[in-house]
């Protein structure tokens, strides 16, 4: 919780107050959400008679000029002050923690240091950058001296962050707040080896302690704990006698006595104080060693004088020491020596308790239980307490060779070297380059990324060289991926990749945000200076190798200035659109070199799928002059060379590039003069021209596919017209978004979610999609995250489809590494998620990093890219909104549940007579039997049939909709209530647990996705409906009129399902008058059949169908009876 | 003490089970490294977090460098936690050094614990004669040296290298807390728990215990979880987690909740 201003300016005195409105004021101009120390920094150093700016003068290195460190420091607070987070609010922004920490700790070290606080007001009065003198620990609230605020901001690691790259040490500074300015800076702190200085040791530094040992007063007291929690045991009402347990222990007890004999005060008072330490050890060594017990007697005899001594005087006692535990066993003969001797301690443990301890260590407690199995009685009699010691203060010296941890450090070096090394690519980029807050933050997020993914080859793999057609234009960020795989590490790259990042965001904060361009005027001289023959040349070059690396640039551009750097940075056409147009403004002339280098690449891009983009960048001597050499901010110009992997071009089309390359040579040149005459045209006319280069995969481009989605979509999935649409459309919208460059730094925009019933169209739906998008129905992944850790469903309809194929292969993995694995098998596909909402909680994780970064982990941390992907989640349940399509639908006949229960029976057709009962049906003799109203023929079956139609009842309510919040609004009447919960119990704790709670977590992945689409149930009864009518005309056709046929309910969910899954609309019709009709027919000329006879189609239970009709998930064949 | 403590220490207590669990974090972290694991527990425990007082989120005004030299002040202030707020039984789940507390703790009040676990564990981190620490005395040293010198390029290459396993997110989340703490704060404390050994007292635990090591750790050799079952002295189960690193509650949430979970029911 932030403080308010108000409530953090009653700690402070006048001047710091001031100070700290400073900030405040700082942190409201930039409209953040608080006031943190970087703002105090800030503030500080704006004062007028800066106590830290003076400070920092004296601080500083002498290596740079003095304007410039500061012009470094004012530039990295305010890149620093950049990065933070903005937000909308009039109110002052308040006190941040980390401030209030670092006001409540500097009052503290106020309150602990009064003689030097008092000290340092008179050092600093005669300085002429007096403080404030306000005598505070006279008041009730102690209040914070502006130096003393400052001394504990400074401790803050981002402040010596951004001190840091401006070039100083914050314990510099520290020092020299402290110190009087006349004072020299020790030696002992010499540069290389600064030790950090905080609060609690500042002043011991002062005064003039040596150097660093300060830190650890634990070592200057020895065993202070130790000795504290022995005397503890003794003191205690029962007056124990200590018996130190632990490795530590003996250096412990050692301790202990020796600051007992030296009677070093404090350590024992009260009752305890004055005892006499009489170690035994030695004698014990004696006896045990050469057996001889004299000395130990008279030692003994000794003791109990001093013990009567203190009886007499009524103060005092006697600590019997006997050092390690270990000396009193002994194994053999000699070990009897010991026994008398437990027992003569244990008698005068007797005597004289509470004036004698004894006391002793072992190195563990399986020695001390050894010694228990010998002497049972030892820990009553000797009224012994086993106190774990668990340090001592010898460890903390001792000779310090190598380090291996440190060592260690070395796979890290590239990438996490020292803060130079990665620091100053980036921190000097940041200074110069403006980006707004939002950018900068994804910029870093990026950079972040790319960090790590360098770390992990294991990422690369799965990157193919060749981009996925659909967002060929878009998906900047493979290039990171692209540049992993091909690029082994090498910190030039990684550089070039910050840079290209960077670069990146720049452009897009100029598009998007409309930033002001940078320094429009240094950009001519650098343009000018590119050679323009070598542009071609260069890119011939670049084809040749197989990757780019950098070193050939530096090669072919041997007469660049020193200052100069080139990058390399793998990019994507479209960027050329924008960044050319946001530099074009007023430099005409130079577009001329920049398209004659441009051109080719371009061409080539043709055959290419990634382009690599060159950019020369230089630092302008004009900038060096006001910075520091070490933050030369370099200008970026929007020159580009354009070439190619030449592992990418197996895939070239000759002929095709050839053509675009003549025809874009003569684009171009029309575009380049048009670029002289307006630039504002040209870059559009550009763009033009970039998309043209594409046309081979260009029909997918197509503005209009919005349509041709539609259309592909509506064939498959003919019922869900508007869900259809909307898919198209989002479909449709994405791709636009990406072709015009705008939609990148939207995560979620790949994300689709399908809300509602129909499982099986939203699946069609799904590899429709893989079809348009990436070609093929395989590049499909698709995976049913509720079926997780449930059985399979025997013999279900849906089981050969595979809807659930990853069952098999799940043992022993994670649902994450399992979609992980699925994912990096195709990197350009449809992801199709089903029942994401009741997605174990880890993968709920997966999912939701993966929305919000573009990144899927698998459960070792691994990331997959999903840029490249559509990623499809649906659920089955219900958002708010959609409530009235399922409601509406209340009394269906066949709930989509129930057909999810299908099973892959073989169907076989029974005679019966007709029953009195039912009676024939009026309508065309063919009706559909219920389970409930079941045939007195059927009656034998009837409990089988029942226990089946419940069975699939349960596992429908699994695949279904058992967890979806308005379950019972549409349950079915024939399942009983009673067993719907006793599933729920039985699936135990986790499942009720995550439907609960992962209900939120669905709902806010949801609201992330670029489109949620809601799909209308299937109209099952419409199927239903329509396929009795077939089948009675059919039944009419073959077998007669006045024949009866009973269809079994099971069958007809099992016909309906099959209508569902089928891809061919006329499938079921197709089965029914090829495989239905011909055994009707069959059993017409099998059976006499009278007008009294029924036939009923029913279910062969326990076989499943071995040959299927084609087209259709139903039996080729049906049995007769 | 008692309220004055709760509130040093951030101690917070959630869920609304009708036991008591307390999750102590380790070395460089603070209770926020828990937040994972939560949402798990929550339905089933009153979970007792709070944090270790050389966490950044404690003031470090309450960090006192004469007291907190062993491990024992540690365990008095988790005992103090649990006095004042009433527990008298709990299940104790520690991390790193946390699971040192415990064990402290469990050994001073063994009928307040129910059962520990304890994640990345080690009774010693430094070699001896016949015990792999995985660290020589002389590392360690220049591991302190170098924290000295520059802490925050000590951060930044320690906090991968602990988190082990490549969860970027982990490691800034890691690396975030580990700057939390002040630089001195963070090396003394390093130094009290290097210089700690806990291997002659193990025997004394009652409690059963669970040891949780992940597969690579570099702080933990795989040697020290076989120790501590030999030598702990309660009912000791090992459970090795698939995956590499130290902070397996930061890098496999998932997976260290199912442990946790079958290990708390056992």
């Amino acid at each position: 919780m932030p403080t308010s201003v108000t409530a953090a300016r009653q700690f402070l005195t006048e001047e710091t107050a001031s100070a700290l409105d400073e900030a405040v004021a700082v942190a409201r101009r930039r409209s953040h959400a608080q006031t943190t120390s970087l703002h105090a920094v800030s503030a500080l150093l704006s004062l007028p008679s800066s106590t830290l700016r003076e400070a920092c003068t004296r601080a500083r290195s002498s290596a740079y000029p003095s304007r410039l460190q500061f012009r470094a420091l004012e530039l990295s607070v305010g890149v620093s002050l950049d990065r933070l987070p903005s937000s909308k609010s009039d109110e002052d922004p308040p006190i941040s923690n980390s401030l209030m920490a670092a006001i409540k700790r500097s009052q503290a070290s106020q309150r602990r240091h009064p003689e030097s606080y008092h000290l340092q007001q008179l050092h600093s009065s005669n300085n002429s950058n007096a403080i404030a003198t306000g005598c505070s620990q006279a008041q009730a609230i102690l209040k914070v001296e502006l130096k003393y605020l400052i001394l504990s901001i400074l401790d803050d690691p981002i402040v010596s962050r951004v001190f840091g790259e401006a070039g100083f040490r914050s314990c510099d500074i520290k020092l020299a707040l402290v110190r009087p300015p006349v004072t020299q800076v020790s030696s002992r702190f010499s540069r290389a080896h600064c030790p950090p200085i905080f609060l609690c040791n500042l002043t011991d530094s002062v005064s003039g302690r040596v150097g660093y040992n300060l830190l650890f007063p634990g070592q200057e007291d020895g065993v202070d704990e130790n000795c504290k929690r022995i005397s503890e045991v003794m003191a205690k009402n029962s007056g124990k006698s200590p018996l130190l347990v632990g490795v530590c222990a003996i250096e412990a007890l050692r301790a202990f006595t020796e600051s007992l004999t030296k009677g070093k005060s404090g350590i024992l008072d009260g009752d305890l104080a004055g005892l006499i330490v009489i170690s035994i050890e030695k004698e014990i060594n004696e006896i045990v060693n050469e057996g001889n017990e004299e000395k130990m007697g008279l030692k003994l005899k000794e003791v109990e004088a001093t013990l009567e001594k203190c009886n007499g005087s009524g103060g005092g006692g006697v600590v019997l020491h006997f050092g390690d535990l270990k000396g009193l066993i002994f194994d053999g003969a000699l070990g009897d020596f010991v026994s008398p001797l437990v027992l003569r301690l244990a008698s005068l443990m007797e005597v004289y308790r509470r004036r004698l301890w004894l006391m002793g260590a072992v190195d563990s407690v399986e020695i001390y239980r050894k010694f228990c199995d010998k002497f049972p009685n030892v820990e009553k009699d000797w009224d012994l307490q086993l106190l774990p010691i668990t340090s001592s203060k010898s460890s903390f010296d001792g000779a310090y060779p190598k380090s291996s941890l440190m060592r260690s450090f070395v796979p890290f070096g590239g990438l996490f070297p020292t803060p130079s090394d990665l620091k100053s690519p980036l921190s000097g980029w940041n200074q110069s380059i403006p980006r707004c807050n939002l950018c900068n933050e994804k910029y870093e997020q990026e950079v972040d990324a790319l960090k790590k993914a360098g770390s992990a080859v294991s990422v690369a793999d799965q990157y193919s060289e060749n981009l996925p057609s659909w967002l060929r234009m878009a998906a900047v960020d493979t290039g990171k991926g692209e540049d992993v795989a091909k690029t082994k590490a090498g910190e030039s790259m990684l550089s070039a990749k910050v840079f290209g990042l960077q670069k990146k965001w720049n452009d897009i904060c100029q598009r998007v945000h409309c930033t002001p361009t940078f320094t429009k005027s240094d950009i001519n001289p650098s343009m000018s200076q590119v050679p323009i023959v070598k542009g071609p040349q260069f890119s011939m070059d670049q084809k040749q190798t197989s990757n780019g690396d950098l070193s050939i640039n530096e090669s072919l551009f041997p007469n660049q200035s020193p200052g100069r750097q080139i990058h390399m940075q793998t990019n994507f056409l479209p960027k050329s659109t924008p960044s050319i147009s946001c530099t074009s403004e007023g430099r005409n002339m130079n577009f001329h070199s920049v398209l004659h280098v441009d051109v080719p690449s371009v061409t080539q891009q043709t055959d290419k799928d990634v382009p690599w983009f060159h950019h020369p960048q230089q630092s302008l001597s004009s900038c060096s002059g006001r910075t520091p050499s070490s933050f030369v901010p370099p200008v970026t110009t929007d020159l580009k060379l354009g070439t190619i992997y030449a592992s990418t071009t197996q895939e070239s089309k000759t002929t095709k590039s050839l053509n675009h390359r003549e025809h874009l040579q003569r684009f171009s040149g029309s575009v380049s003069t048009e670029f002289d005459a307006n630039s504002e045209v040209t870059s559009y006319q550009f763009a033009q021209s970039s998309s043209c280069s594409v046309p081979s995969s260009g029909e997918q481009f197509d503005l209009g596919d919005y349509k041709s989605i539609k259309k592909a979509l509506a064939e498959k999935v003919g019922w869900q017209d508007e869900a259809v649409n909307s898919v198209s459309q989002a479909v449709s919208q994405v791709r636009h978004k990406y072709r015009s460059f705008r939609g990148i730094n939207c995560k979620g925009d790949n994300w689709l979610t399908f809300l509602g019933p129909d499982r099986v169209g939203k699946k069609r739906i799904a590899s429709a999609l893989a079809d348009v998008l990436f070609g093929s129905q395989e590049c499909l992944v698709s995976l049913d995250l509720s079926s997780q850790g449930k059985l399979g469903h025997p013999n279900s309809i849906f089981e050969c489809k595979e809807l659930n194929r990853h069952d098999e292969m799940s043992r022993g993995k994670t649902v994450s590494d399992l979609i992980a694995e699925e994912l990096r098998k195709k990197p350009h596909s449809v992801v199709f998620l089903e029942n994401v909402d009741k997605a174990d909680y880890g993968v709920q994780h997966s999912l939701d990093l993966a929305i919000r970064t573009g990144k899927f982990p698998d459960s070792h941390g691994r990331e997959i890219s999903i840029n490249n992907m559509v990623l499809i989640t649906t659920s089955s349940s219900i958002t708010k909104g959609n409530v009235n399509v399922i409601c509406g639908n209340k009394d269906v006949k066949f709930p989509e549940r129930r057909i999810l229960g299908a099973k892959n029976w073989q169907m076989q057709i029974l005679v019966g007579s007709a029953s009195d009962d039912a009676g024939k049906s009026n309508y065309m003799g063919v009706r559909v039997t219920t389970v409930k109203e079941a045939s007195t023929f059927t009656s034998a079956n009837k409990r089988k049939t029942r226990n089946a139609v419940e069975s699939s009842e349960l596992e429908k309510t699994d695949t279904g909709e058992r967890e979806h919040k308005v379950p019972r609004s549409c349950l079915d009447l024939n399942f009983p209530v009673e067993e719907a919960d006793e599933e729920d119990m039985g699936l135990g704790l986790s499942k009720s647990e995550s439907s609960e709670s992962s209900e939120n977590w669905w709902e806010e992945l949801f609201s992330q996705v670029y489109k949620k689409i809601h799909f209308k149930p299937f109209d099952f009864d419409e199927v239903a409906d329509k396929i009795v009518k077939e089948i009675s005309s059919q039944c009419q056709r073959t077998v007669g009129t006045e024949v009866a046929l009973e269809i079994d309910e099971e069958v007809m969910v099992q016909m309906l399902a099959a209508a569902w899954l089928s891809d061919k609309k006329e499938a079921i019709e197709d089965w029914v008058a090829e495989v239905l009709g011909r055994s009707l027919a069959e059993a017409g000329q099998k059976y006499n059949l009278t007008p009294q006879s029924v036939l009923k189609l029913v279910a062969y239970k326990g076989d499943v169908v071995k040959e299927q009709a084609p087209g259709i998930r139903l039996p080729a064949k049906i049995n007769l009876n | 003490m008692g309220y004055n403590l709760l509130e040093a220490l951030n101690v917070q207590i959630v869920g609304s089970g009708d036991r008591y669990l307390v999750l102590a974090h380790g070395l460089g972290t603070d209770q926020s490294v828990w937040q994972r694991i939560l949402p798990l527990f929550t339905p089933s425990y009153r979970i007792i977090l709070y944090d270790l007082v050389c966490a950044g989120s404690v003031n470090p005004d309450y960090f006192d460098f004469t007291r907190y030299t062993t491990l024992d002040p540690y365990v008095d202030d988790l005992l103090n936690i649990l006095k004042s707020l009433g527990v008298d039984s709990c299940a104790y789940v520690g991390h790193s050094v946390s699971a040192m507390i415990g064990i402290l703790a469990s050994i001073r009040r063994p009928q307040l614990f129910s059962k520990l676990i304890l994640i990345g564990a080690s009774p010693r981190f430094l070699n001896d004669e016949d015990y792999h620490g995985g660290f020589e005395q002389g590392e360690i040293e220049k591991v302190f040296s170098a924290m000295e010198a520059n802490y925050e390029a000590w951060v930044n290459g320690f906090a991968p290298l602990a988190v082990g396993a490549d969860v970027p997110t982990a490691v800034r989340e890691f690396s975030r807390t580990l700057f939390n703490m002040r630089p001195d704060i963070s090396l003394f404390v390093s130094r009290t728990v290097f210089n700690s050994d806990l291997r002659g007292v193990l025997g004394l635990v009652r409690v059963p215990c669970c040891v949780i090591q992940t597969a690579r750790d570099v702080s933990v050799p795989a040697s020290v979880a076989e120790y501590l079952r030999s030598h702990l002295g309660g009912r000791t189960t090992v459970e090795i987690l698939r995956t590499e690193g130290h902070l397996p509650h930061l890098t496999v949430p998932a997976l260290l909740s199912q442990v946790l979970r079958r290990a708390l029911s056992r």
